[in-house]
């Protein structure tokens, strides 16, 4: 059986796409603005420097699909763009290439090493720092012209601020705002959460959709919240803060962000195991994850780099934001990590997630489907 | 006695039919051996590969296989006994050494939450224990875990070879770590849900296209060929365009800003502050699902009703029937057939349907496929998915049989 297993993958990889001959890197990201301006920002650049082809594919989370490839031996992915959580499990699974991280990525044009250069710690060994983003909520300024929301537990307000609201469809990030809406502090959340289970937050969000004036709809890809807004199948939607802004800014969508209990959360890289073109994807991963390639994506959406010297290079140079529509813009205000933003923030435990992983998404599952 | 026939080689004549007859199926079965292989190879190995995921456990067992021995023996009444726990060290050390501890922590947490962070901060800790000392002590007080019985239990059933647990799962229920099979919480009960709204729009779907799809087909078995052709065009042209493309179009349809509610706005039926809800919910999953699957039940019809001569209603009206009694008791048991064939055919598609629902179906119109692909893509708990996909195969594989027992499979016809 086992032979035939053999025979079958083997069937399988030359079935598969085995175009690769001139080099390519095949890279799995998020789609939307977020894609854009990783390729405007890192993959065009690297391409035109290096000769390589850099091919950009969207998903939308989870690594089902690259541990199926793995699995059958026909892999096609060669660095993808995850949640901390999933660098976590991915890394346990075996699917992704551990990193020696000074050896393996340049030091920041600063000169510092570059695991002091990125700002925070990897949660795991196969993981490299991309953006620092966040998971806020913006509103219609259409909807509210007279009585704006300004703050978390007003999102959770439906007497106050009728309307639709849009949440995420998996329990990360919602679980976190309806706790601080319900009055616990943003610091002790996942504590709370590890103490006394999720039912509380549960409760306030059932609160919230089951209110006839608000209900609630769901989002899974980056690019729908904002559409969801313009289009009125919502009023307020939870998002990520690039997102939002893309809408804003560059397509003038009558929007506007709250910052007031934003979950500030890490996004990171990982090199696939085995990956069709592995060498390649290392080398164009050190130049994606470098001081300038960080920066470089900032110039298009306001997400903020992870290492210290791109927001050096960020902040000598401002207006470092460049707007198809709006011309340059200032974007350092507009970054999750400005003081003014960082008034109540939670910062995401990734820990958390992996080790609850089962239960939570169980639990969320289930309430959803019986909402 | 008569004589054996013979044949003018002088053969039996019994036994020269039955060569020549084995040698004819022997190249009607060279004929197919192609076919069937590429459905071995392609469809059943792989099926069957897939299903035996929902009970192995073997890599666990492999991975911890000294302590899936030792820990066999241990009744599970109190904490385990040093033999338990010094095996469970060394083979946790050799795993450190060889970057496998990841895969248990991840394959013990589907048994018990928590396990992920316990193995990590052990395995962190691991190097600092004194082989000569109390391993359990020493468990203990890297975490305050270790202490609770139902880790070690959790250790215990997850070293196991081969369980049917993934199957209890599928069906809300759930093993406790005494053995006893219960419900589990009310909270977490999901897929039994699913199952029954997944029938219930698998059978409602069905009669929709049924409804819809039958005069359509008797208005193309009926009208002269050019018109036909016309209308035929009609019914395949969604056919041949991409699932996501029309589930998307229903979409904009279908939306409370969509087409539809701008239009019902804009003549009055409904008021603008009171909008229809047409989507995220069961209407959405069945309106999409039905235009969706309407050409498998109109094809099959069309070709059956196309062979019913329509001299036969002629001939009963003509003896005196009403046309609705001609209709009932004449042409409607002729197209039995059709209906069958169609009614199966679409059952089977909509009972596993998966992207409309999780497009247009919102939180409530989600159906057990989704479950299933969640399982595959999001919680990488492809045990439990392969599960539920065994246990959906058995159900349409029963409504086939049930299906062949009632109406007989060679009543079905496709045209």
């Amino acid at each position: 059986m086992l032979k035939l297993t053999k025979i079958i993958s083997l069937a399988a990889v030359f079935l598969a796409p085995s175009l690769a001959t001139a080099a390519e890197v095949n890279v799995v990201s998020w789609g939307g603005a977020y894609t854009e301006s990783q390729k405007l920002g890192y993959g065009d650049p690297y391409a035109e420097k290096s000769g390589v082809a850099v091919n950009w594919i969207d998903y939308s989370g989870g690594l089902g699909e690259v541990k199926a490839q793995v699995e059958s031996g026909a892999i096609t992915w060669d660095i993808i763009d995850v949640y901390a959580r999933d660098t976590i499990i991915g890394c346990d699974e075996g699917l992704f290439v551990e990193f020696d991280f000074d050896n393996d990525f340049p030091a920041g044009v600063n000169g510092m090493p570059a695991s002091e250069d990125f700002f925070a710690p990897m949660p795991s060994k196969c993981a490299v720092g991309n953006i620092l983003y966040s998971w806020n909520y913006a509103y219609n300024t259409d909807v509210y012209q007279w009585n704006a929301p300004s703050t978390i537990a007003d999102f959770f307000d439906a007497d106050k601020y009728k309307g639709v609201r849009s949440l995420y469809a998996n329990a990360m990030s919602n679980l976190e705002i309806a706790l601080v809406a319900d009055g616990v502090a943003a610091a002790d959340v996942y504590d709370y959460m590890e103490e006394n289970g999720i039912d509380r937050a549960l409760d306030k969000i059932t609160e919230l959709c089951e209110h006839p004036d608000g209900g609630c709809i769901f989002w899974s890809a980056g690019a729908q919240p904002p559409e969801q807004l313009v289009s009125g199948e919502a009023t307020m939607a939870t998002g990520w803060n690039g997102r939002h802004f893309n809408a804003i800014v560059n397509e003038g969508s009558p929007m506007k962000m709250v910052w007031d209990g934003q979950i500030l959360d890490y996004e990171y890289f990982v090199l696939v195991k085995g990956g069709p073109n592995q060498e390649e994807a290392m080398k164009a991963l050190q130049y994606f994850t470098s001081s300038e390639g960080l920066a470089g994506s900032a110039k298009h959406i306001a997400y903020a780099p992870f290492r210290i010297s791109s927001l050096d290079i960020i902040n000598a140079d401002e207006p470092w934001f460049n707007s198809p529509t709006a011309g340059a813009v200032r974007i350092m205000p507009h970054m999750p990590t400005a003081p003014a933003n960082t008034k109540n923030y939670i910062l995401m435990n990734p820990e958390f997630y992996a080790d609850n992983n089962t239960e939570i998404n169980d639990a969320w599952e289930a309430w959803k489907a019986n909402l | 006695m008569s004589e054996a026939i013979r044949t003018s080689d002088g053969e039996l004549l019994s036994v020269k039919l039955k060569k020549v007859e084995s040698r004819r199926r022997a190249t009607a079965f060279l004929l197919v051996t192609p076919l069937l292989l590429f459905i071995l190879i392609a469809y059943i190995f792989p099926i069957f590969q897939m299903l035996i995921r929902s009970v192995d456990n073997t890599e666990m067992n492999q991975l911890l296989s000294k302590t899936a021995i030792v820990i066999e023996k241990w009744d599970g009444k109190e904490l385990p006994p040093e033999e338990v726990t010094s095996t469970f060290y060394y083979e946790l050390k050799d795993l450190i050494a060889n970057k496998k501890h990841g895969k248990i922590a991840t394959r013990l947490n589907y048994e018990k939450g928590g396990f992920t962070s316990l193995i990590k901060k052990t395995a962190r800790k691991l190097d600092k224990f004194d082989e000569n000392g109390n391993f359990l002590d020493q468990f203990m007080d890297v975490h305050k875990r270790w202490a609770d019985i139902e880790y070690w239990l959790a250790l215990k059933r997850g070293t196991q070879a081969f369980h049917g647990r993934k199957y209890l799962t599928t069906f809300d229920y759930e093993q406790k770590f005494d053995g006893s099979i219960e419900k589990i919480p009310e909270k977490k009960r999901i897929n039994v849900t699913l199952w029954l709204r997944t029938i219930f729009v698998a059978v409602g779907v069905t009669l929709c296209c049924f409804i819809l799809a039958y005069p359509i087909a008797h208005l193309l078995a009926a009208l002269p060929t050019r018109y036909a052709n016309l209308l035929m065009i009609c019914v395949l042209l969604p056919f041949w365009t991409s699932l996501l493309v029309r589930t998307s179009s229903w979409m904009v349809l279908l939306q409370t800003q969509g087409v539809l509610n701008d239009i019902l706005v804009s003549i009055g039926i409904v008021a603008d502050d009171n909008r229809l809800e047409l989507m995220y919910n069961m209407t959405g999953t069945f309106i999409a699902m039905t235009q969706i699957l309407l050409p498998f039940m109109v094809l099959p019809l069309y070709s059956v009703m196309k062979t019913i001569q329509p001299s036969l209603m002629r001939a009963a009206v003509s003896m005196g029937s009403t046309p609705f009694n001609a209709f009932r008791k004449i042409y409607f048991p002729l197209t039995y057939p059709g209906i069958s064939a169609g009614s199966i055919l679409v059952f089977v598609l909509a009972i596993g349907y998966y992207i409309t629902p999780a497009l247009v179906g919102g939180s409530k119109g989600v159906l057990i496929s989704n479950r299933i692909a969640y399982h595959m893509q999001k919680s990488l708990d492809w045990g439990l998915a392969t599960a539920m996909a065994g246990v959906l195969l058995i159900a349409v594989l029963v409504v086939y049989w049930l299906y062949n027992r009632i109406v007989g499979i060679d009543n079905m016809r496709l045209g």
